[in-house]
């Protein structure tokens, strides 16, 4: 039903786009699968009309046998949300804060002409309804913040479905959620797929979410699409070294073996983290919130310890407490013999360094690499007088050259500046580095690279590791040991192995259901 | 909602008082002697003896400011030492047409910087909207006693449609009072024009590019509808800030214009009190625009809640 | 990279505003204290370019003389802005939610409560109208603006985790705010600083027309205004050269400042979708 053909798009002499070509069949679920800057979304852009206004763009876009790419305006806003809806990754942002979900969804309705105010308003019930928010729990009068982003992203979909369109667009749906509730929205989108015969273009990087989704694939690269073919057939032949690439790095394993356990360097004792009620009034607040409750653990020097849950758990909290930056309300933590807070001493300090999520927010624009790497520095007596040499030596074990010593931050990608963030942590010659969701913001390619990187340095310095992560597979294939977190607890811990294959607690059970993964039978033709 | 209100009440009353401590020590503790200071260099010891007996400052310092308090909760804001009435009743005199100046002004720069803000923002990057903020930035760059004295030179001295300067009172009629208050309104407007419809055009253009207006334009509304019902009212948010800093700045800043005019309003009797030395006058009308500057803040507040959703439940 | 063409616009505007100011401390075409009653009221000539006043003063050095006072009373007020205002929202902000943010915020709204003009009016009525007390008025309410703007400005830094690792390798708060806070919104603080600086000299013309300002003899742009709108029916030419001046001075700080912020918004410097 919708055929693109020979798309070319390109932005003042860059080209975005190249001869992207691909149909959408009726009633089924088309898969575009790419890393970032690969293309996917500008083509989702462009078959809605919604590219930039400067882009120049070739090719056709045939819906049924009228060109879109030569449609007016006026044509288009008739088609948009009418024959072709479209949701968006970020839920938190996508609906209009001063409006009620009621009224957005009544719009799609509304402003096509189909609906008189007070029918739109109880179809909008009814679609709000098959999205799950019936109007008992979740009255029309709500507004988008007073929902979660699992549900904002329902309310995204059932503005999107609300006219039965042919076709939806999903844009990363599922990309800022947490698994359980990606899992939901992907089933919800599949059971509308099912029960409406619309057709589903899914946008994602995540082959995984593919493998059990997708009818049809298409692999983009750098503009163009690489490979096309049936979801199963696609995963089981992989004729394109780029496909075969993005599915390694996938499900990449680095080369480790555990290292002997024995001194304890951090002891964790029924740890408790609370922050102070919101202000209730002047002077009163209202109780405190607990974000960490009880949490006890032990870590050896050399060990690998990962640490999952989803977004709100605490895992955060907790990372500030050990790394001393936070005062803790009950319990101790106890690293290198010493109690943990924020008076810790500084030279112990240097034994626990941190790399953090965002490759972006991690330094300091201003500063060049050298003064970067180096400022950890600042928790020794007396900085060491071969600072350069130091810094150079630890930027070639994170594999950059000296020479990146003396430029700025924004000359790296996301990768290197996750190498040099990297480090950052080494430079001080620690025990124990946390790495907090270090990986979880890279493209799985340049994500295996530095899961090998911290392999090869845990090995070469002895390093013990806190790995937190919402992902699972990276979780399970990078620690010794894994504890799983929930609403401040530690619901289950143990050896990563036993965890994963015979998880005990509930809620484990169910994270491990919901992570999408690839089907193994087909994943044995490429290994042999 | 009424919770909020509440709150935000609270720190209405708070400010009240503190502003008034500082009020009250700036022009009653900060020169020493009020009575000398109002009498000036050559007046006799039991002159200024007697003014002080009748001004109370003979008595404690914490006893002045409740007696000052006091009397300005009940609407007894003291006798002008220079115009031998009771302040209240200047004030009330005076409001007639500061009041009536101000809400004028208000009203002629919000109904023109809206649209123009608006069509700035739609029409980003035309030559509309290099000409709107081209002009609007030679609006800020005018100072508004200068455009003042240009006006007068065309409209009253030139063409002779209005006249210089001064005041009839509300007793001649209507129109006779909005003709007298339209110069000093348009001069006093402009600069505000000018800043509000930047404000406006920034605060639009910053709305436009989030990723609600995206999914609206999913939906299938043109450009158009998403502007008018999407973004025009989250781009309002900031522009009535800005209104309700610029009502007490009007109030305020028509102490200049009021001057250039000739017109009996509140920033004229300040001026006339503070070159005249009397410091009854000036302390309870600086008290009194402060009152208004925090209500009018208070009043946004109120506001910014009734269209932000967001805003009405204290978390 | 292209220069916004109102930042060079901007530039050259206050270059020569500033220029000038500084010619007229070695050279002014007349002297601007002598009175010569005999040239008075003279049409632009040869000798007097943009003719004279009522004293029979040469206008053109008035106005030379006249930029030197509103830039010196400008520069201070706003310096006196960032001195003090710009400490105070490091501090608020490096100490979100304490009982010091508190106070240092609630100061601020108080100030910002007060009509700027009135007290400015009030200051030099209780201590005598002066330059140095219009300079005092100015700039004591640039102080919650440049600590707003710094406070803003710093919050959303104290939130990234470069900050964090700054805690990490064990720096405190105020070596944070130094190191990296500061650096990183001094962008913000000179597109402030600009528009500050034309706000004090639109506010200085202000209170020198109502005659608060700098005192006679010391020409000021302000108190030429007052002088010539007594003659505005016989000679506006007179009102006409000190209002150009400042429109111009002010209208080349103000794009200067918006050039300035559009080289410095990462938002327009980097165009990524």
């Amino acid at each position: 039903m919708i055929h693109v053909e020979n798309l070319s798009l390109s932005i003042s002499d860059m080209s975005i786009l190249r001869d992207v070509s691909f149909a959408i069949a009726p009633g089924k679920v088309t898969a575009l699968v790419g890393e970032s800057g690969s293309g996917k979304s500008m083509t989702a852009f462009t078959v809605m009309g919604l590219q930039p206004r400067a882009a120049q763009v070739t090719g056709r876009v045939m819906l049924g046998d009228e060109n879109l790419l030569e449609a007016d305006e006026k044509r288009l806003n008739r088609i948009r949300g009418n024959r072709i809806g479209m949701i968006f990754q970020e839920p938190m942002t996508a609906l209009n804060p001063v409006k009620t979900i009621g009224d957005q969804v009544a719009e799609t309705l509304l402003i096509h002409g189909k609906a008189s105010r007070a029918e739109a308003h109880r179809i909008a019930a009814e679609k709000l309804t098959r999205v799950g928010l019936p109007p008992e729990r979740f009255p029309l009068s709500r507004f988008p913040h007073e929902l979660s982003g699992g549900q904002r992203q329902r309310v995204a979909i059932a503005m999107a479905f609300a006219l039965s369109p042919e076709l939806l667009i999903a844009d990363e749906p599922t990309t800022a959620l947490d698994v359980t509730t990606q899992a939901q929205i992907l089933d919800l989108l599949n059971e509308l797929v099912d029960e409406s015969g619309m057709s589903l273009l899914l946008i994602t990087h995540d082959l995984a979410v593919v493998a059990g989704m997708a009818d049809q694939v298409a692999v983009m690269k750098e503009g163009e699409i690489v490979e096309a073919d049936a979801t199963e057939q696609l995963f089981r032949r992989m004729n394109h070294p780029y496909t075969q690439r993005l599915f390694a790095a996938t499900s990449h394993q680095p080369d480790r073996s555990p290292l002997p356990a024995d001194e304890v360097i951090l002891d964790l004792d029924a740890v408790v983290r609370e922050y102070p009620g919101a202000k209730r009034g002047l002077f009163g607040r209202s109780e405190p919130f607990r974000a960490v409750n009880e949490v006890s653990f032990k870590l050896h020097a050399g060990e690998s310890l990962g640490l999952v849950g989803e977004s709100g758990c605490g895992k955060s909290t907790l990372t500030r407490a050990i790394l001393g930056l936070d005062p803790v309300q009950g319990g101790t933590i106890t690293a290198f013999g010493q109690r943990v807070g924020p008076d810790f001493p500084n030279a112990l300090r240097s034994g626990i360094q941190v790399v953090f999520q965002d490759p972006y927010a991690s330094f300091n624009p201003r500063w060049r690499v050298e003064r970067l790497v180096a400022e950890p520095f600042h928790l020794m007596p007396n900085p060491p007088a071969d600072r350069r040499d130091r810094v150079a030596r630890v930027l070639h074990d994170v594999g950059l050259g000296p020479e990146a010593m003396d430029r700025y931050i924004h000359e790296f990608s996301g990768g290197q500046r996750q190498r040099i963030a990297i480090a950052r942590a080494l430079i001080t010659r620690p025990d124990l580095i946390v790495l907090d969701e270090a990986v979880s913001a890279l493209d799985v390619s340049i994500r295996a690279q530095i899961l090998d990187l911290i392999a090869r340095l845990q090995a070469e310095h002895k390093l013990a590791y806190i790995f937190i992560s919402h992902d699972l597979s990276v979780v399970r294939a990078v620690t010794d040991r894994v504890m799983v977190m929930k609403a401040g607890e530690i619901v289950e811990a143990g050896d990563t192995q036993t965890v994963f294959d015979a998880p005990q607690h509930p809620y484990t059970r169910q994270l491990i259901a919901a992570t999408p993964r690839i089907p193994e039978d087909w994943q044995e033709a490429n290994h042999a | 909602m009424l919770r909020f209100a509440l709150s935000r009440a609270l720190s209405l009353a708070l400010s009240l008082i503190v502003a008034s401590v500082v009020i009250f020590a700036v022009i009653e503790v900060i020169p020493g002697d009020s009575a000398a200071y109002m009498l000036g260099m050559n007046a006799s010891p039991e002159a200024v003896e007697a003014l002080r007996d009748q001004l109370g400052l003979n008595a404690s310092i914490p006893e002045r400011y409740l007696n000052w308090m006091g009397g300005m909760l009940t609407g007894d804001f003291g006798t002008s030492y220079t115009y031998k009435v009771p302040v209240s009743e200047l004030v009330a005199q005076r409001l007639n047409v500061s009041v009536p100046l101000a809400l004028y002004a208000l009203i002629l720069s919000t109904i023109i910087a809206i649209p123009v803000g608006l069509i700035a923002a739609s029409t980003r990057g035309s030559v509309a909207d290099y000409g709107i903020m081209g002009a609007t930035q030679l609006g800020i760059a005018v100072p508004n006693f200068w455009f003042a004295m240009i006006l007068v030179f065309i409209f009253a001295v030139t063409l002779r449609w209005f006249s210089a300067g001064g005041f009839p009172g509300w007793d001649q009629g209507l129109w006779p009072g909005i003709k007298a208050l339209t110069l000093p309104a348009v001069a006093l407007a402009l600069p505000q024009a000018s800043i509000l419809a930047r404000v406006m055009r920034s605060a639009l253009i910053e709305t436009l590019g989030q990723d609600y207006i995206r999914t609206a334009r999913a939906k299938g509304l043109s450009r158009g509808q998403a502007t008018t019902r999407h973004a025009l009212r989250n781009a309002l948010i900031p522009v009535l800030t800005i209104i309700g800093l610029q009502f007490s700045f009007l109030l305020a800043g028509a102490i200049i214009i009021e001057n250039v005019f000739y017109l009996p309003g509140l920033g004229r009797l300040i001026f006339q009190g503070i070159t005249q030395r009397d410091l009854v006058v000036v302390e309870s009308l600086v008290m009194l625009l402060v009152f208004a500057v925090i209500l009018v803040t208070f009043l946004v507040d109120i506001a910014y809640a009734a269209v932000d959703p967001r805003l009405r439940k204290p978390r | 990279m292209r220069l916004p063409a109102s930042l060079i616009f901007g530039v050259i505007l206050s270059v020569f505003f500033v220029l000038v100011a500084l010619v007229s401390f070695v050279w002014t075409p007349h002297d601007v204290a002598a009175l010569n009653i005999s040239a008075k009221m003279q049409a632009p000539n040869a000798t007097y370019w943009l003719g004279t006043d009522h004293f029979g003063r040469d206008t053109l050095s008035m106005l030379m003389v006249g930029a030197r006072t509103s830039i010196a009373v400008a520069i201070v007020a706003v310096g006196i802005g960032i001195l003090v205002g710009v400490p105070l929202g490091l501090i608020a902000a490096a100490n979100r939610g304490s009982l010091i943010d508190e106070i240092i915020m609630r100061g601020n709204d108080l100030v910002f409560a007060f009509p700027s003009l009135v007290i400015a009016i009030l200051i030099t009525a209780v201590f005598g109208p002066s330059a140095v007390n219009a300079i005092l008025a100015i700039g004591i309410f640039n102080i919650p603006v440049f600590a707003r703007v710094t406070r803003g400005g710093a919050l959303s830094l104290w939130t990234l985790d470069y900050i964090l690792a700054a805690r990490v390798a064990g720096k405190g708060r105020l070596r944070i705010s130094a190191e990296h806070i500061l650096p990183n919104i001094l962008n913000l603080l000179i597109v402030q600083g600009t528009i500050q600086f034309s706000l004090g000299i639109l506010a200085e013309a202000a209170l020198s027309y109502i005659g608060l300002g700098a005192q006679p003899p010391t020409p000021s742009w302000g108190r030429m205004l007052s002088e010539a709108q007594t003659m505005i029916y016989t000679a506006p030419r007179l009102a006409l050269w000190p209002g150009l001046a400042i429109v111009a001075m002010v209208l080349g700080l103000n794009l200067m400042g918006d050039g300035l912020r559009d080289l410095t918004d990462p938002r327009l410097r980097r165009g990524r979708a």
